[in-house]
């Protein structure tokens, strides 16, 4: 969905910028799937377009609903990883109160 | 690229355009319940994956490279897995066929095989569960025959010891061993009476297994009436949610892109 968000784009076009972007691995057909459930969602739209190089592309972009849906789970995303780095902090802190304990008692 | 004879609409050497039909064969063979019009959009969708990957995956053997875009795409049954299961319960939910729509659930929470192979566990279970009852029934059977056999034998020795006695000169009855040499040394009436106590310790059993039998088809016929009053409800409700998906979905036709001209 976020590669989707800036730039329309056609399966195998979108399969390789998920893969050039090295964040995720998948096989190249589980994308169908996934396009086609945002479809059904209403998420996503889709458009054949002719290729001067071949068959014709069907290019999918963001719905105005899909991108704010996008929106929600990124701002629940960076939530979450607030939660996690301050949750990190803590135990860091607890070394040091008993690094600290350590110190006193020798 | 080699110099073989090109596929007309694609241009692919003769060889890989066989190979991507006959994936392309595959996969529409496992999208048999996809409506026609979907399945040929995904078809044609994939045809032009196939095409750009073919395209920009490098090398100097063709066949190589068609292999390599197959398998970077993975099984057919991969592919279809969520257009599979979606069309299978839409489809029961239309005709009214519960197992396609507990089949489409099964495919959409366990993938493909094991979809398939969760549909094959209560078709098999159903039918071990019948198999059971027919095997309890037909021993049942068989001991009464058994019994009514040994009653009428022990009837013929005690009242037409004539006829007994031709039966066994024509050795259509003989007994041998030990039973045999037991019989020797009882007399005729012994015999006969040997012979219908038997056969009524048989029918007893018989007419004793029969009777828990109704328990037992009672309990089959309400296991069924379970399964099928479950299904029916997840038919009617999975049939509620669409027809209620069908309202209020919006309709990606409807839509123009924001950003057609990029």
């Amino acid at each position: 969905m976020g590669v989707l968000y800036h730039e329309r784009h056609y399966g195998y076009s979108l399969v390789r910028v998920l893969s050039e972007s090295g964040s995720i691995s998948l096989k190249e057909g589980t994308i169908y799937p996934i396009l086609a459930r945002l479809d059904r969602d209403g998420l996503v739209r889709s458009e054949w377009v002719e290729s001067d190089q071949g068959p014709p592309r069907k290019y999918y972009a963001l719905t105005s609903s899909g991108r704010q849906l996008f929106d929600e789970l990124n701002q629940e995303f960076d939530l979450l990883v607030s939660l996690v780095r301050q949750k990190s902090k803590v135990p860091e802190q607890s070394e040091q109160t008993r690094k600290k304990l350590v110190v006193r008692k020798a | 690229m080699s110099s073989e004879r090109r596929n007309n609409v694609n241009n692919y050497p003769e060889a890989v355009a066989k190979i991507a039909s006959d994936y392309l064969e595959r996969v529409k063979s496992q999208l048999c319940l996809v409506p026609s019009r979907e399945r040929d959009e995904f078809l044609r969708e994939l045809q032009s994956h196939l095409y750009e990957a073919y395209r920009q995956t490098p090398g100097e053997d063709d066949v190589g490279r068609i292999l390599e875009v197959l398998r970077n795409l993975g099984e057919p049954a991969e592919v279809v897995s969520d257009r599979l299961a979606g069309a299978m319960v839409r489809s029961g939910a239309r005709r009214s066929l519960p197992l396609y729509i507990v089949g489409g659930i099964l495919i959409a929470m366990f993938g493909v095989p094991l979809g398939f192979g969760g549909v094959g566990v209560p078709v098999g279970l159903v039918f071990a569960l019948a198999g059971i009852v027919l095997a309890y029934y037909a021993t049942a059977g068989s001991i009464l025959l058994a019994g009514a056999m040994s009653m009428s034998m022990g009837l013929t020795r005690i009242f037409l010891p004539h006829l007994w006695d031709n039966l066994v000169t024509l050795r259509y009855i003989q007994m041998n061993g030990a039973p045999g040499e037991l019989f020797d040394h009882l007399s005729r009436s012994e015999q006969g009476f040997l012979m219908i106590l038997i056969a009524s310790v048989l029918i007893a059993s018989g007419l004793g297994m029969l009777w828990p039998g109704r328990y037992l088809l009672r309990g089959l016929r309400f296991l069924f009436s379970l399964v099928f009053d479950w299904t029916r409800r997840l038919a009617q409700s999975v049939r509620g949610k669409l027809c209620g998906d069908h309202h209020t979905r919006p309709h990606v036709g409807d839509v123009s892109f924001a950003n057609n001209g990029q």
